[in-house]
């Protein structure tokens, strides 16, 4: 793509003839070649520390013997609750049914 | 007439039967006022007060979330999952105690909601048996209605002083041969608290008669006296005479969650596997372990399997989500998280969904898909400590220095285990120069979580930043 080398062409120094197709080593190797290192160049590192966010959360599965007493509890939650207009359950003393 | 009597008394019984062997809502009073306590100082790994003294090996705080008495999450919840014991009355009573509400429960009555009720709700013009006019005496006599009776009285109406007499004068009339009558004493002492007494009468009921629940029941004692190491003596020493029995494995495995020894307790929820694979509590186990030790694929496989078995619920959904996810398989993720919405049965579980999926939204980068998330997250569930703290390095991504700083302090104060807002504060207050504020946000940050590596760097820089004053 003629576009996308003369861009490349701009940022990169000249490498000699004009028309070389691929993109060349930006630096020649120097006579005393250096073993190429990521961290060459740089002048200091910083070590910002970043916030951290809260973990993503595995929900514990319920135990069937929670299950039951959640719906235990919920339905006395329920009939203790809406039998507002009723009478409220009496426990007073009713005959032992045999 | 007394076929149909003993029948509908088991009939009622078993409608609200709970197993007593998982039962065990401890109250706020028993867990303050404990007068059970040996030592005043446990050696480290002896006592389950004391999390995180034992050798953990497992994921540290800085991967899996900790609950407010600083154990891990676990993957599986049951009545008798401890909340860990709170070491002011203040925290004890911001402890969610029940499984429906969020209210604690004060004392050990307090949690049983479905007795009386119970009866009412069966009955509603009244009580099928009334005790105080029961005749106890002529019941023990006849042991097959004592029985029927017995569990009645303690399951149905939850009467545990009528239950205690009357399993008392059926001992005495069975001559103390009957091992089952001792093992239902001792469940009424648990229940009064009277544990010395409990562990006694099971003890003798195991001597007459060898049984896994008696084992089961005997063990709870000694958890609930604090006293794992016994109980695990115990389910090892049970395990020479059941071997492979499942119940006892899975004892050990808990007990040993409880004491935050992940490794073993993985290694014993493994051998639940074995003997059964299709043991729901250690397959959730395992998974969440997985999770958290940085291999999702593999906790997918567990909670595959739980789908294959049947389970189907919100949680289950939502952990596969969050697995299908990590693991990469990105097409079952949005489906499942959907699937999990749908069959959240409250708004906690509706936050937690939407709380997992802002931490989806965040690792796409889809950060203002993340904040609604987040914000939903709160709109189901006010109190969720997590999404403020997330919300606010959302914000101070964007800038709002002050809005993340009023988020922080809400999370920080709604959890003050986790060691994440305090971190963050730590780090917002030291951009703007508050250096003070900083420092104490870091030392919280230390106690929550001692081994956090950026924590440790920033004291130290605070340390020396200080000693140049």
């Amino acid at each position: 793509m003629p576009e996308g080398t003369g861009a490349l062409r701009e940022v990169l120094p000249k490498q000699g003839t004009g028309g070389d197709p691929r993109p060349a080593l930006p630096a020649r190797p120097a006579p005393r070649s250096r073993p190429f290192s990521p961290f060459a160049g740089q002048l200091s590192v910083e070590d910002t520390a970043a916030m951290v966010l809260c973990k993503p959360k595995i929900l514990p599965l319920k135990s069937v013997s929670l299950e039951k007493l959640e719906k235990l509890q919920r339905a006395a939650l329920d009939a203790a609750q809406p039998p507002e207009a009723a009478p409220p359950p009496s426990a007073g003393p009713a005959p032992p049914r045999q | 007439i007394q076929a149909a009597w003993n029948l509908k008394t088991r009939a009622l019984t078993e409608m609200v039967y709970v197993d007593e062997i998982d039962m065990d809502q401890e109250g706020i009073a028993e867990m303050i006022l404990d007068e059970n306590a040996i030592a005043q100082v446990a050696r480290p790994g002896t006592s389950l007060k004391l999390p995180g003294t034992s050798q953990g090996g497992g994921p540290s705080p800085a991967v899996r979330p900790v609950t407010q008495s600083g154990r891990p999450i676990t993957g599986f919840v049951r009545p008798s999952t401890q909340g860990g014991r709170p070491s002011t009355m203040e925290q004890a009573i911001r402890t969610p105690r029940t499984a429906l509400t969020a209210r604690p429960i004060t004392s050990a009555s307090g949690g049983y909601v479905r007795p009386g009720t119970a009866s009412m709700l069966t009955n509603p013009d009244g009580p099928f048996i009334n005790l105080s006019r029961l005749n106890l005496t002529k019941y023990a006599q006849k042991p097959k209605l004592a029985k029927a009776l017995f569990e009645y009285i303690f399951h149905h109406e939850n009467d545990i002083k009528n239950a205690l007499d009357l399993a008392a004068l059926a001992t005495e009339y069975a001559q103390f041969k009957d091992w089952w009558w001792k093992v239902q004493i001792g469940k009424c002492y648990y229940r009064l608290g009277l544990y010395r007494e409990a562990e006694k009468q099971f003890k003798s009921a195991l001597k007459q008669q060898d049984m896994v629940d008696t084992i089961l029941y005997l063990a709870k004692v000694y958890v609930r006296l604090d006293q794992p190491v016994t109980a695990l003596n115990l389910f090892k020493q049970g395990l020479e005479r059941f071997p492979g029995e499942v119940t006892l494995l899975c004892g050990i495995a808990r007990i040993y969650e409880e004491m935050n020894n992940i490794s073993s307790a993985a290694e014993y929820y493994k051998e639940v596997l074995k003997q059964d694979n299709t043991h729901v509590e250690a397959i959730a186990c395992i998974g969440s372990n997985h999770f958290y030790s940085d291999q999702p694929e593999i906790a997918l496989r567990f909670y595959r399997r739980l789908l294959q078995m049947g389970v189907y619920n919100c949680q289950l959904f939502n952990n596969l989500g969050l697995c299908c996810f990590y693991a990469q398989q990105y097409d079952m993720t949005l489906s499942s998280f959907e699937r999990a919405l749908f069959l959240a049965e409250n708004e906690e579980e509706t936050a937690d969904v939407w709380y997992n999926l802002g931490h989806v939204a965040v690792g796409i980068g889809d950060l203002n898909l993340a904040y609604q998330c987040f914000k939903l997250t709160l709109v189901n569930n006010n109190n969720y400590a997590e999404a403020y703290n997330n919300l606010a390095v959302l914000e101070m991504r964007k800038g709002h220095t002050e809005q993340a700083r009023a988020l922080l302090q809400t999370a920080s104060s709604l959890a003050p285990h986790m060691y994440e807002p305090h971190f963050n504060v730590a780090i917002l207050s030291e951009k703007v120069g508050d250096l003070q504020r900083s420092y104490t946000a870091a030392q919280k940050s230390e106690e929550a979580f001692p081994g956090h590596v950026d924590t440790q760097q920033l004291i130290k820089q605070l340390k020396e930043h200080f000693a140049m004053l």
